[in-house]
């Protein structure tokens, strides 16, 4: 098969980027997306030039590094899988492919189609966590689980951190991601003792990164590598609401020192 | 500061407060298009209402002025969000294929402006009489203000008719990704009745729409004179 | 001069851990404030560790090359984690999964280890749902347990087909709760390329900033590794495609002993490779091997399609030669099985690689749903990679690498032959022996990281007076003065060849000799070609740009380097174990029937390699004494 691949080529942050527009000959089409970059890349290195930065690791959708958009649609025209999922059969012989990489002001481009996803973690750390100690830990079978809570939660956690959803999303939002995360430990007992806390931290964590506000466009749905439902961010929604009206804070400030009166 | 405050500083609680004013001024929407819908009573039925509705100062500037306030609530935070949108992507894609996102979903923003731009001229229309004075203070044989008197010559002039209508689709756009949309903001999501939520939207906005121009039709083509 | 001692306290095996628990010395909590440790890797056992640390109030600081800790190459772990709970009451115990441990390693791990790893086994299942790890459950509301991996008990706890991900989300999230405490510092895209040893201790790293390529110093109190495996030494395997070997080849080349490397585990259940280009191969489920059933056509060369032969025209090799545990054998027999069909010129698809795995009978038998609700996902995967219906054509599968049980020798307390250098999950030659059975390795990462590494390496530290150094003592600067020199030297290349091609050639070599079998020709051939090999790399290898940017081929190109230094010591190991035992097949030593024969009078040791920076690596060997089990015959026909 043959290609004209469209790409954006951008040297590093904040600087000028532009596509390059360059020939993918003779590929198969048992080929996946990735390894037919691989293959012009290996073209440009012994032509001595810069070979096409992009993302990947495990190379079987779970690590979420693969981050590319074909044709104006994150992770490509496959629904449910990450770019590296993506083979060359899926394409027509002979046409222009468009590769760009995840455009938000939260993921700054770091090189070509390889984007900056700090911006996740660090949602995570505001509050993606259940704060509990190794050791001491209670046995595994002392909290009961109900078999359809547990895939409940399963279908959240299942959120592989790829960022499509932002890609995706017309506001740039991360409000899949963010209620993915939230939903896995709020249906879980575990998660319960810091539900309120954690919806709050992670939603204010992620207006701070610079992610949009989420308008229900359900795009992120339509891209997302796991096919993670639109029905979390409801569900996030109520988390949040719950947090702030039900659980606003504790009943009374306890004094600082609960033995000031004493002395 | 508390938990609570968080309602009014983070994008989900500026949404949540879009939503509840959307969802009050649909509710007027539909309140106001069954009013009108009494012009097919006729003449009488139409002006007794609308006195009524004058006829309780307090009751209706208070209506008034909190519709003023939640419309205004509506708008200065969506555009706030909108700008905050906007800039959450600086670097626009070339390339962008939509598949699941709605066409009102994501106009949101210009129907919207439109709606507003509608209103404006509607109530210097019809309210306060600025764009045709004609009948504005005009009584009715039992003295009441004549109200259908001054729709049925609006809508007789083809002009004011088709701009009303092209308004109620607008209008429609807005409501039907809106009201299903704030449904998904409230966190409304249960297995059994989320076709419901989302049918909802669409609901609204097509009986809003229907309604309101059969009696924009029915005058234009003559039904009623 | 390297000195192997193991430091297994004495006494009955049940209270070794226990006991040396209490014997161990204790850092107090103010002085851990003044304590720095550097951690390499972020999978399950970085990320575990660096965690506990981080909440013991150590301070840390974190590295992995990935852009985030959560994409470590734990995440794809499938299957599932062992643990001795024996929730079913069908006869599990930490006894049994210990001799199931020893036995699966054909003998050649410590028992001590083995021993403590199936113990604290159970509070890891523990420690997970603590964290909020969606493990399956069953409708009552327990943990639900899977039999996996060919032994009799179910004892394996999963989350779908993803495992691997939710414990290290687990693992990651307890990060993140000490990053943002301030505990831990995270590196992400920062890739170590030395060890710093100050008179004889390990006191920092040497990393380069992947995105400016600033090469930089950091120096602590103890460094720990886990950094994973070194499979992808055979370019293609089931390992992520940044898996390297780089980080503990640098630790061997400054000190640190390397065990058992020949240790390499080939799986027998992977998407046959399609064409040359290919990057990785793709794991089947193992669980695929209780319904489905082995077969090749019994005539060589035999080119129809396999709905077209007739049974009886059909070889269920593995069903024949091993009639007890049938399609079920443990992966280094099932794999070793695969491959003599394979030689005999009966395998199937592009270039003879690969066996049929049917399930044609299941179907028949229990029905097109059943299968669909119980490998629906797997057989979507095989039909998107493929382009096939297993429904309707069998599976083409085929051996890959996989998992190296070979690593960084480390004693009892984790600790390698540099003191101040800790090794975990992966990367050390752990407690897998010869051959690793399905699930134990995330018991493995996660029985270091959580509940082994934080008590040993305190005692080091309590009993260590490590004087503060800063980062431009001498040999620090020593340090990045050697990665610096190579960095230049790999973009003088004169570009004709890539890095991939050399590594592609590399693993071709790796393949044949050091596979899934091994003869003494085949080694000694390897070990002539491999040299050549690595000095056309460094004369022809193309690396465009510079190194100060980011700069993905020079990454590559880097680790392709070590893998061709390293694949020499590989070679080495597996040339002098002139036995057959586990994952080690060496052809002259097999039964007339082809089973592997194994040498304890002589073999029964590990086998440590110092590195010598001239002439071959030193071998020093750690004596494996079997108090509590007999060394049995593996026999599982
Ligand atoms: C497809 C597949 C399925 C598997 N399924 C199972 C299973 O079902 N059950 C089971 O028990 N085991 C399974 N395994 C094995 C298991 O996943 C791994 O052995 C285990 O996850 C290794 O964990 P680790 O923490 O030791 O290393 P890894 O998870 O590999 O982590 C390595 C870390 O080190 C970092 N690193 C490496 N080199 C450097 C460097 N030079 N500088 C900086 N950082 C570096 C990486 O960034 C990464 O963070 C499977 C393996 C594969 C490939
Ligand atoms: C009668 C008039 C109006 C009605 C009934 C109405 C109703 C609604 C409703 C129900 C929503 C959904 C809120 C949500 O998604 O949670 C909404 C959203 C929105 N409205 Fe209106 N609206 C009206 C007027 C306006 C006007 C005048 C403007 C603009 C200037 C406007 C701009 C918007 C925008 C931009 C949104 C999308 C907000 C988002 O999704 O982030 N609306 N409106
Ligand atoms: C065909 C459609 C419509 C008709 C015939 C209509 C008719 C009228 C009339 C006659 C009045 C004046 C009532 C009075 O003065 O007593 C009025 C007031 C008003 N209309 Fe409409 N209207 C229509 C649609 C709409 C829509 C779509 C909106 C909003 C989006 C709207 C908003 C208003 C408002 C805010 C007022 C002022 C109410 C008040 O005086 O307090 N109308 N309308
Ligand atoms: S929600 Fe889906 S798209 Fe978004 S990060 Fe998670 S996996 Fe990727
Ligand atoms: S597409 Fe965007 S608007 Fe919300 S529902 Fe998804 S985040
Ligand atoms: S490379 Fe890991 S998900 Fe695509």
């Amino acid at each position: 098969m043959h290609f004209t691949l469209n790409v954006w080529r951008q040297r590093g942050l904040d600087e000028a980027g532009t596509f390059v527009s360059y020939p993918a000959d003779d590929i198969s089409p048992a080929m996946s997306f990735l390894e037919m970059l691989d293959v012009v890349n290996q073209r440009l290195i012994l032509k001595g030039e810069e070979p096409i930065a992009f993302e990947s690791d495990c190379r079987e959708g779970i690590c979420g590094a693969c981050s590319l958009v074909i044709n104006g649609i994150p992770h490509g025209p496959d629904r449910g899988v990450a770019t590296c999922q993506l083979y060359m059969r899926r394409f027509t012989d002979e046409t222009i492919i468009t590769i760009e990489p995840w455009r938000a002001k939260a993921f700054p481009v770091i090189r070509d189609l390889i984007v900056d996803r700090r911006a996740l973690d660090r949602i995570m750390q505001a509050g993606g966590y259940i704060s509990s100690n190794t050791g001491g830990a209670v046995d595994g079978n002392t909290f009961l689980i109900g078999k359809d809570r547990a895939e409940t939660a399963m279908d959240a956690a299942s959120c592989i951190g790829c960022g499509a959803c932002v890609a995706a999303c017309r506001n740039a939002s991360a409000m899949l991601f963010v209620a993915a995360k939230v939903s896995h430990l709020a249906h879980l007992p575990q998660g319960e003792p810091e539900r309120a806390r954690r919806a709050n931290a992670m939603m204010k964590a992620m207006d701070r990164e610079g992610f949009g506000s989420c308008g229900n466009q359900y795009e992120c749905e339509a891209v997302c590598p796991k096919s993670i439902s639109v029905h979390f961010i409801a569900a996030f929604n109520r988390e949040f609401l719950r947090s702030t009206i039900a659980e606003p804070g504790p009943l009374t400030d306890a004094p600082a020192d609960p033995h000031a009166e004493f002395h | 500061m508390t938990r609570f405050f968080t309602i009014f500083c983070t994008s989900l609680g500026n949404k949540v407060l879009v939503a509840l004013t959307g969802l009050v001024l649909a509710g007027f929407v539909v309140f106001h298009m069954l009013g009108n819908l009494q012009v097919f009573e006729g003449q009488e039925a139409l002006n007794t209402y609308a006195a009524f509705l004058r006829e309780l100062p307090i009751l209706l500037w208070s209506a008034r002025i909190g519709l003023l306030l939640t419309a205004a609530l509506h708008i200065g935070l969506t555009i706030q969000l909108v700008i905050r949108n906007r800039r959450a992507r600086p670097v626009a894609y070339a390339s962008r294929v939509y598949r699941q996102a709605s066409i009102s979903s994501r106009s949101m923003a210009l129907t919207g402006s439109l709606v507003l731009l509608f209103i404006v001229f509607h109530l210097l229309h019809l309210t306060a009489g600025v764009v045709d004075p004609s009948f504005v203070d005009r009584l009715d044989p039992r003295g009441h203000r004549d109200v259908y008197s001054r729709m049925i010559h609006t809508f007789q002039i083809p002009w004011f008719a088709l701009f009303y209508l092209l308004a109620q689709g607008v209008l429609a756009v807005h409501l039907s990704h809106g009201v299903s949309s704030s449904l998904q903001t409230l966190g409304l999501e249960h297995p059994i009745l989320n076709r419901v939520f989302r049918a909802a939207g669409p609901f609204v906005a097509g009986t809003v729409a229907l309604g309101n121009s059969a009696i924009v039709l029915a005058i234009a083509l003559g039904v009623l004179r | 001069m390297v000195r192997l001692d193991s430091k297994v306290p004495s006494g009955p095996l049940e209270t070794k851990w226990d006991r040396h628990r209490f014997t161990e010395k204790l850092v107090s909590p103010n002085n851990k404030q003044a304590i720095k440790i550097i951690v390499v890797g972020t999978g399950l056992a970085g990320a575990s560790a660096a965690s506990t640390l981080g909440q013991l109030g150590y301070h840390v600081d974190c590295f992995c090359f990935q852009d985030s800790p959560r994409r470590a190459h734990s995440i794809a772990a499938q299957g599932g984690i062992n643990a001795a709970k024996n929730y079913q009451d069908d006869g599990d115990s930490v006894a049994r999964l210990f001799y199931d441990t020893i036995k699966g390693g054909d003998f050649r791990s410590r028992e001590a280890n083995v021993y403590r790893l199936a113990q604290v086994s159970t509070q890891i299942i523990d420690q997970c749902v603590a964290l909020g790890v969606p493990f399956a459950r069953e409708y009552g509301g327990q943990l639900a347990n899977r039999s996996f991996g060919g032994v009799q008990v179910s004892r394996t706890f999963y989350c779908r087909g993803q495992t691997g991900q939710q414990l290290l989300l687990g693992a990651y999230s307890a990060l993140c709760w000490q990053i943002e405490r301030g505990q831990v510092v995270m590196h992400p895209r920062t890739e170590m390329l030395d060890l710093i040893v100050v008179d004889g201790h390990a006191r920092g790293i040497v990393v380069r900033d992947l995105i400016s390529g600033r090469l930089g110093v950091h120096v602590a109190q103890a460094v720990v590794l886990a950094t994973g495996g070194y499979s992808n030494i055979f370019y293609l395997s089931t390992n992520a495609t940044g898996c390297n070997v780089t980080a503990t080849y640098r630790a061997w080349k400054q000190g640190a002993a390397f065990a058992n490397p020949c240790f390499t585990q080939i799986h027998p259940t992977a998407i046959p490779p399609s064409e040359e280009h290919q990057a990785k191969l793709t794991l089947m489920s193992e669980s695929l091997r209780n319904d489905g059933r082995i077969w090749v056509p019994k005539r060589a060369g035999d080119t129809r399609q396999p709905e077209q032969i007739p049974e009886p025209e059909r070889d269920y090799f593995l069903e024949r030669r091993y009639p007890r545990f049938g399609n079920l054998v443990p992966r280094d027999v099932a794999s070793r099985a695969v491959k003599a069909v394979c030689d005999e010129g009966c395998g199937v698809g592009p270039g003879g690689h690969g066996v049929y795995l049917d399930f044609a009978e299941v179907i028949e038998r229990e029905g097109l749903g059943l299968v669909r609700e119980r490998y629906g996902n797997l057989f979507e995967m095989y039909q998107r990679i493929t382009g096939e219906d297993a429904y309707k054509i069998p599976m083409r599968i085929y051996p890959a690498p996989h998992y190296t049980m070979g690593g960084l020798w480390v004693d009892y307390n984790l600790m390698s032959t540099i003191p101040g250098l800790f090794v975990v999950g992966e990367a050390n030659f752990a407690d897998h022996g010869a051959n690793r059975l399905g699930a134990s390795s995330l018991m493995q990462g996660l029985a270091d990281g959580y509940f082994i590494l934080p008590y040993t390496i305190g005692h080091y530290l309590a009993t260590t007076k490590n004087v503060p150094i800063t980062l431009d003592h001498p040999d620090a600067r020593a340090a990045v003065e050697r990665v610096a020199v190579r960095s230049t030297k790999l973009l003088q290349g004169n570009g004709t060849r890539t890095a991939a091609s050399f590594h592609r050639a590399l693993g071709h070599i790796m393949w044949n000799a050091c596979g899934m079998a091994r003869h003494r020709a085949g080694l000694h051939h390897a070990l002539q070609t491999i040299p050549p090999l690595r000095h056309d790399f460094w004369r022809q290898v193309a690396v465009p740009g510079s190194g100060d940017m980011f700069n993905q081929q020079l990454e590559y190109a880097g680790r392709v380097a070590d893998f061709l230094d390293f694949a020499e010591l590989l070679c080495h190991d597996a040339l002098h174990r002139e036995e057959s035992c586990g994952v080690h097949f060496r052809e002259e030593h097999q039964t007339p029937d082809g089973e592997p024969i194994r040498n304890d009078e002589r073999f029964a040791y590990v086998a440590a390699w110092e590195y010598q920076p001239k002439g071959t690596p030193i071998l020093h060997k750690e004596p494996l004494t079997f108090e509590f089990v007999q060394p049995a015959m593996r026999n599982y026909q």
